[in-house]
């Protein structure tokens, strides 16, 4: 890891010339380039790293983010693309310097068919505003990720997001028919649109989850989904993780495709509770909340089926909620404490980091037990709050980042949680995106082979490595090759 | 390349589609032997066809230098399914009927509905993004795949996704080789996300009148208090050949809403859609009695009536006014309404100048509206002459170049889509680029 609060060592120097024709592109309203101001840009959500970069721009149309990549290119700038700041994974970190391509200003709905169920956005827009945009029409945007209060949809595909309810909706790539990209080279291209699947190559699937290598994604036509007719959500109560799992396992095992299935485990639910007083038990073991929705007619019948595998595994439906919009108040709160737990744990400790493994849902049980003992052996609190329908895990290490020992105990628990889900026949992000935080991983997912075909992938789309350089593969072309800083260690 | 290959004049070797025969079939058992088989092929300067139950052999482009079939049938094998996860990891060479069957003893599938089940295998179900009708509910391959295994031209084994349902580490190539027609790799394994079988199912056949009433039909659905998973648009001929011996009524055309959920729900969403369209004249269908109908509904767009086929991709409240656009004597044709997508067959005799000349004018229909439409099948010689991908595509020359990525040698599938496409420079493009 490098010293707190360092610049990268090796810094790009921005001609005052390409200073001046950025400013010309966008105006100078849409341009910062004094050090302070531009000191909330030099890192993400993920906290580790940091590094300023040279010049922020804030392009307001596709054309002139286009402008913008050939006036980088014109001068071998770098650049970055870059949404709220949400990744939990340096996806949007500067290294080495550069322009950073902020797309927050370009948040316009540009078009809604409910007919035809799709809308088309400009990408800086934030997830839940196109939801809440959509209220009263019967449609939604599903992917919910929890940052959707603060997210962008630009952020989103580049990351190709879940959130709760992916479990039977999908995940970003499932609700996106088509981009528009502004390429390295400054051309625009549109891949997909209104209609569903092109016929030919899937342009658009893989341009979501490309974490800004393949350019700049400034438009996107997305899914509108019909808002479920009904719902029921519980809030479960077991004595211990594991009969919370096995919960999980039985209610798959019995056919039923919830919405949602999340977990938290005692020290979350304490935090949770502390912060948000929604009324759940702080001295359980864990809790579920369970979603269920669809027909009201059908739903009673599934709610039975769920009462009675929880109470097989000794648990306790301890709030029922029936629900025919998600606006009922309840039924927000219940969200609102979910969605905000890792603000909650803030209660706890001074600072955390949360990893996103995913495992074989079978596999919870286990990966859960090999939590807790990282924890005892490394003397770590590490708290739980996760995705349990999906094996989508977000074990949250808590520590003091004054305490140099504690960080590196934490860099090594995370290590071995993540070696754990790889393992168990899994992964090291099912969401957050692998950005600079878990390059280091990807030899340990991927052969030789697999990556050397995801690098030439990405030279046929970022030939000259400008476009967000150093990030998700290692290695391959690109004029920052050689000259980037050892990336730090997961923490 | 030591050896200029030429075109065998007889099946000896194997088909390989539209007229053309293969130099051989290469049928190997594992993923290894057909990567070894792909790169010694290539090496020895022959184009690789793959294969699976051969379904769409006719589909796109003509094979455009000598080659061998390279077959999947060999590679059937389950590699893993744990099934309380709800996914399953299976080598492409598998039917959908095989996968179906093994799936069945867990209670659960894979909610695809291509045609032809008991041919069609998984592999080639997504090299060609096939689909069915309920894909409006329960998605297409390409919501349904997490993780690939596929043989490059270079003979290596290259994967990406997991097996696990959330994963974003790494390019997406399960998306990527999902519907890529064998032209950037030989898919040798996937790993898909499965679904619980549903405890019961309905079909709603309901005749309506005109274009008219079918568009009022499709609005009223599109903001349903029911949730059906298909909706099934059918011109009169196709009505009939889909109905068969069963005794439905018909008119100008039919509207099929399909329902799959447990009983309470599918007996409240009957007694609701018949409140919601309020039809002269209609046909439920319950239960077990569904199953014949899925299926013709489903196998429509494997028939082989006249000459050629088409598709369109259209927004869903364009379909009602294109397949008027289609005269019922000429043309049969069915619509995943809901989706936007047209499957249509030509009927009886059709020369070349009038097919041209259809196909190009509601190329330009499908166009007008950012859509799209492809001859999914039609006499080889008319290939040249037809564009059967469509009109030129701004998207293209990036898929060329993901092409020439991931097969430098253009040793797979060659003829079949980009590679054999005339683009010229400044042609005007269907989605302009800006």
């Amino acid at each position: 890891m490098r010293s707190n609060g360092s610049v990268a060592e090796h810094r790009v120097l921005i001609p005052a010339r390409a200073v001046a024709e950025l400013t010309a592109a966008v105006g100078e309203e849409n341009v910062l380039s004094r050090a302070e101001e531009m000191l909330v840009y030099e890192c993400d959500g993920y906290l580790v790293e940091r590094s300023i970069p040279d010049l922020v721009v804030f392009p307001t149309s596709t054309a002139q983010a286009a402008e913008i990549v050939r006036i980088c290119n014109r001068h071998g700038l770098p650049f970055v693309p870059r949404g709220a700041g949400t990744s939990l994974a340096g996806g949007t970190l500067s290294i080495g310097g550069g322009v950073m391509v902020c797309l927050t200003r370009m948040k316009r709905i540009l078009e809604v068919s409910l007919r035809d169920r799709y809308a088309i956005v400009e990408t800086g827009l934030v997830n839940v505003f196109l939801t809440r945009s959509l209220g009263g029409t019967g449609f939604h945007y599903a992917p919910d990720p929890s940052s959707q209060g603060a997210c962008t949809i630009g952020g989103n595909v580049a990351t190709n997001s879940g959130g709760p309810h992916t479990l039977k909706y999908g995940v970003t790539v499932n609700h996106v028919r088509g981009t528009t990209l502004v390429m390295p080279d400054g051309n625009v291209v549109k891949t997909g649109g209104k209609v569903l699947d092109p016929p030919g190559y899937d342009l658009t699937g893989l341009v979501v989850g490309n974490e800004g290598t393949f350019g700049i994604v400034t438009e996107a036509v997305v899914n509108l989904t019909r808002d479920p007719e009904a719902g029921r959500t519980f809030l479960a109560v077991f004595d211990s993780v594991d009969a919370a799992t096995e919960t999980v396992s039985g209610i798959i095992a019995a056919g039923i495709v919830p919405a949602a299935l999340e977990m938290l485990d005692n020290l979350m639910i304490q935090a949770v509770e502390e912060a948000f007083r929604f009324g759940f038990p702080t001295e359980a073991g864990a809790v579920l909340i369970i979603e269920i929705d669809g027909l009201e007619a059908g739903l009673e019948r599934e709610a039975r089926a769920v009462a009675e595998i929880v109470s097989a595994r000794g648990g306790e439906i301890r709030r029922s909620i029936a629900w025919r919009t998600r606006k009922e108040p309840e039924y927000v709160a219940i969200w609102k404490s979910r969605k905000s737990a890792f603000g909650a744990i803030g209660r706890l400790s001074p600072t955390y980091c949360t990893q996103d493994g995913v495992v074989p849902r079978t596999k919870l049980p286990q990966i859960l037990r090999h939590i807790v003992d990282v924890g005892r052996r490394h003397n770590l609190r590490i708290a739980n709050v996760f995705h349990a329908g999906d094996g989508n895990i977000h074990p949250i290490l808590l520590f003091d980042e004054r305490n140099a020992d504690e960080v590196e105990r934490v860099m090594k628990a995370s290590h071995e949680i993540l070696d754990e889900c790889i393992a168990l026949g899994g992964s090291v992000t099912g969401e957050h995106g692998i950005g600079v935080e878990k390059m280091e991983f990807m030899p340990k997912l991927f052969s030789p082979a697999d990556l050397a075909a995801m690098l030439a992938i990405r030279d046929a789309f970022n030939p000259q490595g400008r476009c967000n350089p150093l990030k998700m593969i290692p290695g391959g072309a690109g004029c920052l090759e050689k000259t980037g800083p050892r990336r730090a260690a997961p923490a | 390349m030591s050896t200029e290959w030429s075109w065998p004049a007889s099946d000896a070797g194997g088909v390989l589609g539209d007229g053309r025969f293969a130099v051989a079939t290469d049928r190997p058992r594992t993923p290894e032997e057909l990567a070894e088989a792909v790169r010694a092929r290539a090496a020895e300067g022959l184009a690789i066809y793959p294969q699976g139950g051969c379904t769409a052999l006719d589909y796109g482009g003509v094979p455009s230098r000598p080659g061998v079939a390279m077959s999947t049938l060999g590679l059937d094998r389950v590699v893993d399914y744990p099934h309380a996860d709800m996914t399953i990891t299976v080598e492409a060479g598998m039917t959908l009927a095989a996968l179906s069957a093994v799936l069945a003893g867990q209670g659960q599938r894979l909610p695809l509905d291509p045609p032809e089940p008991e041919r069609a295998t998984i592999g080639g179900i997504l090299a060609t993004q096939a689909s069915g009708p309920r894909r409006f509910g329960l998605g297409r391959p390409r919501d349904l795949i997490i993780g690939v295994t596929f043989a490059s031209s270079r003979g290596e084994l290259i994967k990406g996704g997991g097996r696990v349902v959330k994963n974003v580490a790494g390019y997406d190539f399960p998306k990527l080789l999902t519907g890529s027609m064998g032209t950037l790799g030989v898919i040798v394994q996937a790993t898909l996300k499965v679904r619980p079988i549903p405890e019961t199912a309905a079909l709603v056949w309901t005749p309506l009148a005109d274009a008219g009433a079918v568009a009022s039909a499709l609005e009223r659905l599109n903001v349903s208090l029911t949730r059906p998973v298909a909706l099934e648009l059918l011109s009169e001929p196709a009505a009939r050949e889909i109905a068969g011996s069963i005794d439905l009524p018909i008119d100008r055309y039919v509207l099929v809403a399909g329902f799959e959920d447990n009983p309470d729900s599918i007996a409240w969403q009957l007694e609701q859609i018949r409140l919601e369209l309020d039809p002269n004249d209609r046909a439920e269908i319950q239960g077990q009695d569904c199953e014949p109908l899925w299926r013709a509904l489903a196998d429509f767009q494997a028939s082989r009536i006249g000459p050629f086929s088409i598709q369109a991709n259209l927004c869903p409240h364009s379909v009602p006014g294109f397949l008027d656009q289609l005269d019922p004597a000429r043309m049969s044709a069915r619509a995943h309404a809901g989706d936007g997508i047209v499957h249509a067959h030509a009927i009886g005799d059709w020369s070349f100048e009038e097919t041209a000349a259809a196909v190009s004018r509601l190329q330009q229909l499908a166009a007008a509206e950012e859509g799209y439409l492809i001859v999914t099948r039609c006499p080889t010689d008319w290939k040249s002459r037809i564009s059967v991908w469509g009109l030129p595509r701004a998207d293209w020359p990036l898929a060329r170049k993901v092409k020439a990525t991931l097969d430098p040698l253009h040793a797979l599938n060659p003829g079949r889509f980009v590679d054999s496409i005339e683009t010229t420079a400044g042609m005007q493009t269907q989605s302009a680029s800006l």
